[in-house]
C-alpha cells in the first residue's frame, strides 16, 4: 500500500489527469442518465405482504389518491357564478390527461336519488347552471337532504364545495402541479376562492420541494465549509484540494449510480450531505499532520513532507474509511431499496474519498507545492498546543467528571428516547403556516378529512356475504364508533351508506328507514335497483363484483401516524366479531402504506445500527489487535446515537425517513474521530511511557484535527437551519449536533477510557 | 302450416330486398341508411329469455337471467321484464314505456321485498340499462333526427359488405359526440358500432355476434357492448325468442309486475 502510494507520488500529473478524465466520463453519465424518482410507491418494497395486499385492493376498488379542489364562496355556494365555476372546473379536470374522466367527483357529476310518495327519482343535481331563485333553492334543498352529498361534497355551512379528482399512478410531475394551480387561479374571482389539497399534492410538493431546497442549500453549505476550511487550514491550495476530494467522490458516487441506471431517490439527496461531512475529514487530518510536521521541520522538501504524511497517515485514513463504509453497507439489511442504494453508494463515495485523499492530495502537493507555513503563526500554534496540552491534562485529572457526566447524559438520553415517536406524516414536514398546511386545515375544517384509510373486509372468496344484514350492521356499528369516538375521523363511507340511503328513499324518504334493512333480499334488491338507476361504477368502489369484499373508507383530518394508529386501534377491536362471521380484515391505501413503510425504515435502521456497531467493534478490535480498543472506540458512536435520539425525544422531533437515517452519520463520523485519535495515541505511546504526555501529544495532533473537522462541518450544516423545508432544517441541526457530540465524546470520555484501560502501557503502570 | 312459413319467409325476403330496387339507381345517403337500419322490422311483439353477463376488468362476472316481453304499440313501446336469477332478486320486475315523442320514458320497478311497485323517474336516456354498458339510447331509443348522418365509406367486415356511417349528435351536451356504425348493405343490420365520448375518444364498441331469422324476421340474439375506457363489457344473449305471439296489452301493467311469472 505504502509503496503504491509512493510510486504514484512520482507521477502526480498522471494521477490528476486520470482522475479528471474518469470524473468527466462519470459526469457525462450523470447528465444523461440521472433521473429523479418522485413516485413514492416506488420507494416501497413491492413484495412486502402489506403492500401486496394494498396494491391488490387498490386495483379491486380503484382506490386512488385524490386531488381536492375546493371552491369557496363566503356568501354561500348556491348561486349561478359559483355553480358555473364548479361545472367548468369539473369539466376541465375531466379533460386532463392525468385524470380519468370517471374519476372526477363533484356536485356536478353526482347523482341525486330522492324518494317521493309514489317512487324514486334519479337525477343529476344540475346539468345546466340554475339561474332562477326557485331553481337555486331547489338545488339547495336537494343537497341538504342527501346525506351522501351534504357534508361530503358541500360543506355543512354551504360556503365550500369540493371536486375530487383521482389521479393515476406515476403521473405527478412539476408541470402537472403547475397546470393544476394555473387552472385554479384562472377561476378565482373576488368572491370565489379556490384551494387545492390532497395527498398527491402534498406528496408531489414534498418530492419536488425537498430536493429543490437541498440543491439550493448544498452550494451554500459547500461555500461555508470551504470558507471555514480555509480559516482552519489557512491555505487556499489545501482548502481547494480537500474540497476537490469531496467533489470528486460525490461525482463518482452519482456517476456510478447513473451508469448502473439507478434513479435518484429523495434519500439519495442525503449522499452529498454524508460525503461532505465525512470526506473533508481525511483532508483535514492529512493537512493537519503535514502542518505539524512542517512546524517541526521547516526546511523539509515537499517530497519529504508528503512522504512523512503518507507514512503516518495512510493507515488511519484507510481504517476510518473502511469502518465508515462498512457502517453504511450495513444498511443493506433494510427492506427498503432506496435505503439499500443509499448505503451502497455512500459507502462507495466514502471509499473514493479515501482514495482521492491518499492520491490526489499528495499529487496536488507535488504539483502546486506545500501550503505556506507563516512564521507569524508561531505564537498561535504554541497557543494551540498549550491549549491542547492543558485540556488533555485537565480531562485526565478529572476523569471522574467525564465518566459521571457521560453516565448522566446516557441516562437522560434513554429517558428522552422513551418519548420518541414515529411519524409517517407528509404534512408535518411542512411549515405550520405554509400554504399547503393551511389549505389542508381549511378543508379538514369543512369536510370529513383529507387523509383516507381503507379497511378491506374479505369473506375469503365466499360470494354474496355483503348482501347479508349481519356483516353490514357490524360495519355500520364500527363506522359509528369511529366517527363518534374519534375527533380525527370525520367521515366514513361504504356499502352501508348506499343501503341506508336506498332504504330511506324507497320508503318515502322517512328518516326511520335510514337504517340497514333486516333481510338479505331487501338489500340485494335495493342494490340491484341502485345499479339500474344510479351509476353502477360507484358501487364498484365499495364492494367487489361478487359481494365478497368490502372497502370501507375512513376520512381522517390528519395524516399523522398517531391519528392513523388511533383509528386502527378501534377498527382492530372489531377483528374478532368479523372473524366469527368468516370475514378477515386488511388495510389499504397510501396512508396505511406510509405507516408500514416508516415502520420498515425504522426497523431496518435499528437493525443496521446494531449490526454496524457490532461490525465496527470487531473491525476496530482486529485493526488494533485488541478487543478493548474495539469497545472503547465504539463509545463515542454510542453516545452520539443515544444523545441524538434522546434530544429528538425531548424536543418532540418524531422519527421519520430523514431523521432515522441520521443515525448512520453518527456511526460514520464517530468512528472517524475515534480511529484517528486511537491510532495517534498508539503511535505516541510507542515512543513514550509518559501517559500524560502521550495524551497531550495526541490531543495536539488528532484532537486538533478532529476539532477542525467538527468546526468545519458544523459551520456548514448550520447553514441548513435557514432552509425553507423543515426536514432539511432538522437534518442540519442533527448533523451538527452529532458532529459536536462525537467530537466531545472522543476527546473526553474516550480519552479517559483509554487511560483507565491502560492499553499500550502494560509494562509500566503509572 | 308449412305454406304459412314459406309465405312469411317470402315476405321477409321481399321485405329485405324490397327496398333495393327502389334505391339501386341512386346511392343512399347516410341518413337514408340509418333510417332503414332504425326502421328495420323486428316484429310487433317479442318474448325471450335474456341472459345478461356483465364482466369487469378483472374478469369477474355477474350473470342475470331475465324473462322479457316487449310490444310495439306504434306511438309507444312497452316492455316488462322479470328477474329469474340470482335468487335474492327473483321476481323483481321492471317495466318501461317508451314513447316516440319527446316524452320521457315511464319506468316502474317492483321489489318483492318491498311488496310495492315504485315509479322511477329518470331525466336521461343516457342512463345505463340495468347497470350494463348499454344505455337506453343504445338499445334503440335514439331517434333519427337527433344526429346528422354522413356516409363515410363502404367496407367489408366479417365477410359482409357494409356502409360505414358517421352520426354526429346535434345536442352538444349529449354523452356521445359521434358514433360510427357499420351497417350491412343487404339487411341493414348494424353489425358494429363505435361510440365516441365528448373528447372524441373511443368509449364503447358494440359488436353483433349473432343474428337469427326468427319467424321470418332478423333478430339479433347475441351482442356485446364493450366499454374500452373502463374495460367493462356486457353480453346479451337471447334464447327462446318468439315473435308476434300477440301478447296482450294487459300484460304491461303494475298488477302484472307484482304477480310475477
Amino acid at each position: 500500500m505504502e509503496n503504491i502510494l509512493k510510486k504514484l507520488l512520482n507521477k502526480p500529473w498522471i494521477v490528476i489527469a486520470v482522475t479528471i478524465i474518469i470524473s468527466a466520463l462519470l459526469f457525462m453519465q450523470m447528465k444523461q442518465n440521472s433521473r429523479m424518482e418522485t413516485d413514492l410507491d416506488k420507494y416501497m418494497p413491492q413484495d412486502h405482504p402489506a403492500f401486496v395486499y394494498s396494491d391488490q385492493a387498490e386495483e379491486w376498488f380503484g382506490i386512488n389518491d385524490g386531488i381536492i379542489v375546493a371552491i369557496e364562496n363566503k356568501n354561500g355556494i348556491f348561486n349561478s357564478a359559483t355553480l358555473d365555476t364548479l361545472k367548468q372546473l369539473t369539466k376541465r379536470l375531466q379533460k386532463m390527461d392525468e385524470i380519468e374522466k370517471a374519476d372526477v367527483t363533484s356536485l356536478y357529476t353526482a347523482d341525486n336519488i330522492i324518494g317521493t310518495e309514489e317512487g324514486m327519482d334519479v337525477k343529476a343535481f344540475y346539468k345546466r347552471v340554475p339561474k332562477s331563485e326557485e331553481k337555486l333553492n331547489e338545488l339547495k334543498h336537494n343537497v341538504e337532504n342527501n346525506e351522501m352529498t351534504f357534508g361530503r361534497l358541500v360543506s355543512y355551512d354551504e360556503t365550500v364545495t369540493v371536486i375530487i379528482a383521482e389521479i393515476r399512478d406515476d403521473v405527478f410531475t412539476q408541470e402537472f402541479y403547475e397546470e393544476i394551480h394555473a387552472l385554479a387561479d384562472s377561476y378565482q374571482t373576488d368572491d370565489i376562492k379556490i384551494h387545492i389539497a390532497g395527498r398527491p399534492i402534498v406528496e408531489g410538493t414534498m418530492a419536488l420541494l425537498g430536493p429543490a431546497d437541498m440543491m439550493k442549500m448544498v452550494p451554500i453549505v459547500l461555500l461555508v465549509i470551504t470558507l471555514v476550511l480555509f480559516l482552519t487550514l489557512r491555505s487556499v491550495k489545501s482548502t481547494l484540494l480537500t474540497m476537490a476530494v469531496v467533489f470528486f467522490s460525490v461525482v463518482w458516487a452519482f456517476g456510478l449510480m447513473a451508469t448502473v441506471n439507478i434513479p435518484i431517490y429523495a434519500v439519495s439527496t442525503m449522499i452529498p450531505v454524508m460525503l461532505i461531512a465525512i470526506g473533508v475529514a481525511d483532508g483535514i487530518h492529512l493537512y493537519s499532520h503535514l502542518q505539524l510536521f512542517l512546524r517541526e521541520n521547516p526546511d523539509a522538501s515537499k517530497k519529504e513532507a508528503t512522504l512523512d504524511m503518507l507514512q503516518h497517515m495512510w493507515k488511519p485514513v484507510v481504517m476510518t474509511s473502511i469502518t465508515t463504509a462498512v457502517g453504511f453497507i450495513s444498511l443493506l439489511t433494510s427492506q427498503v431499496y432506496p435505503i439499500k442504494y443509499f448505503g451502497i453508494f455512500t459507502a462507495f463515495g466514502v471509499l473514493m474519498a479515501m482514495v482521492f485523499s491518499l492520491v490526489l492530495i499528495p499529487a496536488g502537493i507535488m504539483i502546486f507545492g506545500l501550503p505556506k507555513v507563516k512564521k507569524s503563526k508561531k505564537d498561535e500554534s504554541n497557543m494551540e498546543t498549550n491549549l491542547a496540552y492543558g485540556f488533555a491534562a485537565k480531562i485526565l485529572k478529572r476523569k471522574s467528571i467525564s465518566i459521571y457526566v457521560t453516565a448522566a447524559i446516557i441516562i437522560l438520553s434513554i429517558v428522552g428516547m422513551q418519548k420518541i415517536w414515529i411519524n409517517s406524516s407528509f404534512l408535518d414536514k411542512f411549515e405550520k403556516d405554509s400554504e399547503i398546511v393551511l389549505t389542508d386545515k381549511f378543508i379538514n375544517d369543512h369536510f370529513g378529512g383529507t387523509t383516507t384509510l381503507n379497511l378491506i373486509l374479505d369473506s375469503e372468496g365466499k360470494k354474496d356475504v355483503f348482501k347479508n344484514p349481519e356483516p353490514l350492521k357490524l360495519v355500520e356499528k364500527m363506522q359509528n364508533q369511529l366517527e363518534n369516538d374519534l375527533e380525527v375521523v370525520g367521515n366514513s363511507f361504504t356499502l352501508t351508506d348506499y343501503t341506508k340511503r336506498m332504504n330511506k328513499v324507497l320508503n318515502a324518504d322517512k328518516e326511520e328507514f335510514n337504517v340497514i334493512p333486516d333481510s338479505r333480499d331487501s338489500i340485494a334488491q335495493y342494490l340491484l335497483l341502485y345499479e339500474m338507476s344510479g351509476d353502477p361504477e360507484n358501487l364498484n368502489k365499495v364492494v367487489d363484483y361478487d359481494y365478497a369484499k368490502l372497502n370501507v373508507t375512513f376520512q381522517l383530518k390528519s395524516d399523522n401516524s398517531k391519528a392513523i394508529n388511533s383509528a386502527i386501534a378501534i377498527i382492530d377491536s372489531y377483528e374478532k366479531d368479523f372473524e366469527k362471521q368468516g370475514i378477515s380484515m386488511n388495510y389499504a391505501g397510501s396512508g396505511y402504506k406510509g405507516l408500514i413503510f416508516t415502520d420498515l425504515i425504522l426497523e431496518g435502521q435499528i437493525m443496521s445500527l446494531i449490526l454496524s456497531l457490532i461490525i465496527v467493534i470487531i473491525l476496530l478490535s482486529l485493526m488494533f489487535k485488541n478487543y478493548k480498543i474495539g469497545l472503547i472506540g465504539a463509545v463515542p458512536i454510542t453516545i452520539t446515537a443515544l444523545i441524538s435520539f434522546g434530544i429528538m425525544g425531548f424536543l418532540d422531533i418524531p422519527l421519520n425517513t430523514t431523521t432515522a437515517l441520521l443515525s448512520s452519520i453518527a456511526i460514520g463520523i464517530g468512528i472517524d474521530y475515534a480511529v484517528h485519535f486511537i491510532e495517534q495515541y498508539r503511535t505516541n505511546a510507542l515512543k513514550s511511557d509518559d501517559m500524560l504526555l502521550v495524551a497531550q501529544k495526541t490531543m495536539a495532533h488528532s484532537g486538533r484535527a478532529i476539532s477542525y473537522n467538527a468546526i468545519v462541518v458544523i459551520a456548514g450544516f448550520l447553514v441548513l437551519l435557514f432552509s425553507v423545508f423543515p426536514p432539511n432544517r432538522e437534518l442540519g441541526a442533527l448533523v451538527s449536533l452529532n458532529m459536536f457530540t462525537s467530537f466531545v465524546g472522543t476527546v473526553t470520555v474516550m480519552l479517559v477510557l483509554l487511560k483507565v484501560s491502560n492499553i499500550y502501557f502494560k509494562k509500566t503502570k503509572s | 302450416m308449412k305454406k304459412l312459413q314459406i309465405t312469411s319467409v317470402l315476405i321477409a325476403i321481399i321485405f329485405a330486398i324490397g327496398f333495393i330496387p327502389e334505391v339501386s339507381g341512386q346511392s343512399l345517403t347516410g341518413e337514408q341508411i340509418v333510417e332503414k337500419a332504425y326502421n328495420r322490422a323486428t316484429g310487433d311483439d317479442q318474448t325471450s329469455d335474456l341472459t345478461m353477463t356483465l364482466t369487469n376488468k378483472s374478469g369477474n362476472q355477474r350473470i342475470r337471467k331475465i324473462k322479457q316481453f316487449t310490444k310495439d304499440l306504434g306511438e309507444v313501446e312497452k316492455s316488462i321484464m322479470f328477474f329469474l336469477t340470482p335468487a335474492d332478486v327473483k321476481n323483481t320486475s321492471f317495466m318501461s314505456w317508451s314513447y316516440d315523442s319527446d316524452q320521457n320514458d315511464d319506468q316502474w320497478i317492483y321489489l318483492p321485498a318491498l311488496k310495492k311497485t315504485k315509479r322511477i323517474s329518470s331525466d336521461s336516456k343516457s342512463d345505463y340499462f340495468m347497470g350494463s354498458d348499454f344505455t337506453y339510447d343504445d338499445l334503440g331509443d335514439r331517434k333519427l333526427e337527433d344526429d346528422t348522418h354522413k356516409l363515410l365509406r363502404e367496407e367489408t367486415i366479417d365477410g359482409k359488405a357494409c356502409y360505414v356511417v358517421e352520426s354526429v349528435s346535434k345536442d352538444e351536451d349529449y354523452m356521445y359526440i359521434k358514433t360510427i356504425t357499420w351497417i350491412i348493405k343487404d339487411n341493414f343490420i348494424g353489425l358494429k358500432k363505435e361510440f365516441y365520448d365528448e373528447d372524441e375518444d373511443l368509449l364503447k364498441i358494440l359488436s353483433i355476434k349473432k343474428y337469427e331469422e326468427i319467424s321470418g324476421l332478423l333478430i339479433i340474439t347475441n351482442s356485446e357492448m364493450k366499454n374500452v375506457q373502463k374495460n367493462h363489457k356486457t353480453s346479451m344473449v337471447l334464447n327462446n325468442v318468439q315473435i308476434n305471439t300477440s301478447i296482450s296489452v294487459s300484460k304491461f301493467t303494475e298488477r302484472m309486475m307484482m304477480r310475477g311469472l
